[in-house]
């Protein structure tokens, strides 16, 4: 019986399953900023409902 | 701190890893720019060797930096929060406004409220975008104490401003709100507790009688109206029972609340100041709450001060408030004008007579305070300038609240405020949101209207 022989790389590509990377996430919104609100005020801009 | 590139060139990536307590994901930022990424903590060695993700920030990092030295050095003002009165009816212990304003203060005469906003609009309209109308804020002490000058005033300049009103809600009748909801004027009320026992503890009338159920029957009048909030202040005294006042107020339909660190500017307050720790472990429980209860009715409680600790990350310059950006709001997004028509950065100064920028309806009254050592001393505060915060990779996304409890407890501008481990807490969190798809279930729908998106990895 043949014996092969498996590089290093091979060996670990067969024995050990490669684990599944996480895909990176990086994301930048941008617009014209008119904030106002302080930590004693949040504004809704939401028109009232009556 | 990162090198600046000189224009045309490339910038360098100056990543600095966190450790966001996430099972995957790691974060890289570059607190400068306040770029960041999350990757794959098998990833991070490799990512800081070279590779796409350091494409991506030399293409974006310029745009970014820019982004965010005009939203930090460029704005001019837009708002302004009016104290009517210096009176209030209720004696809070974290109250920032010296108790004997509040006792036995005066109101601002309905007169002198027109005359101010008058200087007020000619104001704004030199200086904002033709069609923009400023953010003009009745705030406390109680405003409501001066409730006739203030429904005056609302109605003698519909046009010319957008109006909120933020109230301790025990004045907001009927009536009251038939006025307010019918001219959409955006309402923020006050409530500390579950319980009558727990708002007690910190609200309560000059005679020690209890608020709450007055408080709540406020809310049962605001119900259905989306222009509302509720602010529970966060002491030792209500730490327990935040998770039953999310419950509390998701089952009375509060569109949006703040669960806000109570501000320690004056010494009353630093006896209610929770520990850090103790806090953050309170405030996700909170927010958790408030995540099965929207997954559960399909209903958002948006806590605010941590959705704009999330907008913060994503998209800087769509910060609802200004608090946590370095300069703060103060002086230069917004300025506060008291009841005896003294302009202050911020209503968290009006204690503070140094922070006295000089009398609105002086000759170039506002320009002079924008200019004014008071107002320099603060819109100059900057967390480049003073450590912990000049090496924090988070700074931009924290901005070391609040300059003013920063002065008082420190004695100069230099100096965290009162829960630096918290912010960070919270910032760990807010990544760990993102990481996990969950960061839009914790923000306002429609948040993001009217954004670009600069860059998105995932797409």
């Amino acid at each position: 019986m043949t014996q092969t022989v498996l590089t290093q790389a091979q060996a670990q590509r067969v024995s050990i399953p490669s684990p599944a990377i996480a895909p990176a996430i990086a994301v930048r919104k941008t617009c014209n900023p008119d904030g106002v609100g302080l930590s004693h005020y949040v504004l809704m801009d939401k028109k009232g409902a009556r | 701190m990162s090198a600046r590139s000189p224009a045309g060139t490339h910038p360098e990536p100056t990543f600095t890893p966190l450790d966001i307590g996430h099972p995957v994901y790691a974060a890289l930022l570059d607190p400068d720019s306040a770029f960041w990424a999350l990757l794959d903590k098998t990833r991070v060695a490799d990512t800081l060797a070279g590779g796409p993700l350091r494409d991506v920030y030399r293409q974006h990092a310029e745009a970014c930096r820019r982004e965010l030295h005009a939203l930090r050095f460029e704005l001019k003002p837009s708002g302004v929060y009016l104290n009517p009165t210096e009176r209030c009816n209720l004696n809070c212990r974290y109250c920032y406004l010296p108790a004997a304003q509040r006792r036995s203060g005066g109101h601002m005469s309905l007169d002198r409220l027109l005359a101010s906003l008058s200087r007020l609009r000619d104001y704004f309209r030199s200086t904002m975008p033709e069609g923009s109308k400023p953010r003009a804020i009745f705030h406390g002490a109680e405003p409501l104490m001066n409730r006739e000058a203030v429904f005056a005033a609302i109605d003698a300049f519909a046009d010319d401003f957008i109006f909120g009103l933020q109230t301790n809600g025990t004045l907001l009748d009927d009536g009251a709100v038939s006025f307010l909801t019918a001219r959409n004027v955006s309402i923020g009320v006050s409530l500390d507790g579950p319980s009558a026992e727990i708002t007690d503890a910190t609200r309560r009338t000059w005679s020690s009688r209890s608020v709450h159920n007055r408080v709540l029957a406020a809310m049962d009048r605001l119900r259905g109206y989306e222009s509302w909030s509720v602010i529970a202040t966060c002491t030792t005294e209500n730490l327990p029972h935040l998770t039953a006042m999310i419950e509390l107020f998701h089952a009375r339909e509060v569109p949006t609340c703040m669960l806000n660190t109570v501000r320690c500017t004056l010494p009353g307050a630093r006896t209610v100041r929770p520990d850090d720790a103790a806090l953050s472990r309170a405030f996700f429980a909170a927010l958790d709450r408030t995540y099965e209860l929207y997954r559960d009715s399909g209903r958002k409680l948006v806590v605010a001060n941590f959705a704009n600790i999330l907008i913060a990350i994503v998209a800087p310059t769509a910060r609802r408030l200004m608090c946590d950006i370095s300069p703060c709001g103060a002086g230069r997004a917004f300025f506060a004008l008291a009841a005896d028509g003294s302009l202050y950065p911020c209503s968290e100064f009006i204690g503070l007579p140094r922070f006295n920028g000089g009398h609105l309806l002086a000759d170039e009254g506002i320009e002079a305070a924008l200019a004014s050592d008071a107002f320099r001393a603060v819109t100059g505060r900057n967390v480049e300038a003073f450590k912990p915060c000049s090496e924090c990779a988070i700074r931009h996304f924290c901005g070391s609240p609040c300059p003013a409890e920063a002065h008082e407890m420190n004695g100069a501008m230099g100096g965290t405020g009162a829960f630096c481990a918290f912010y960070k807490d919270q910032v760990n969190y807010a990544l760990r949101l993102i990481a996990d798809g969950k960061a839009d279930d914790y923000l306002w729908d429609g948040w993001d209207d009217g954004t670009e998106t600069l860059f998105d990895l995932a797409h």
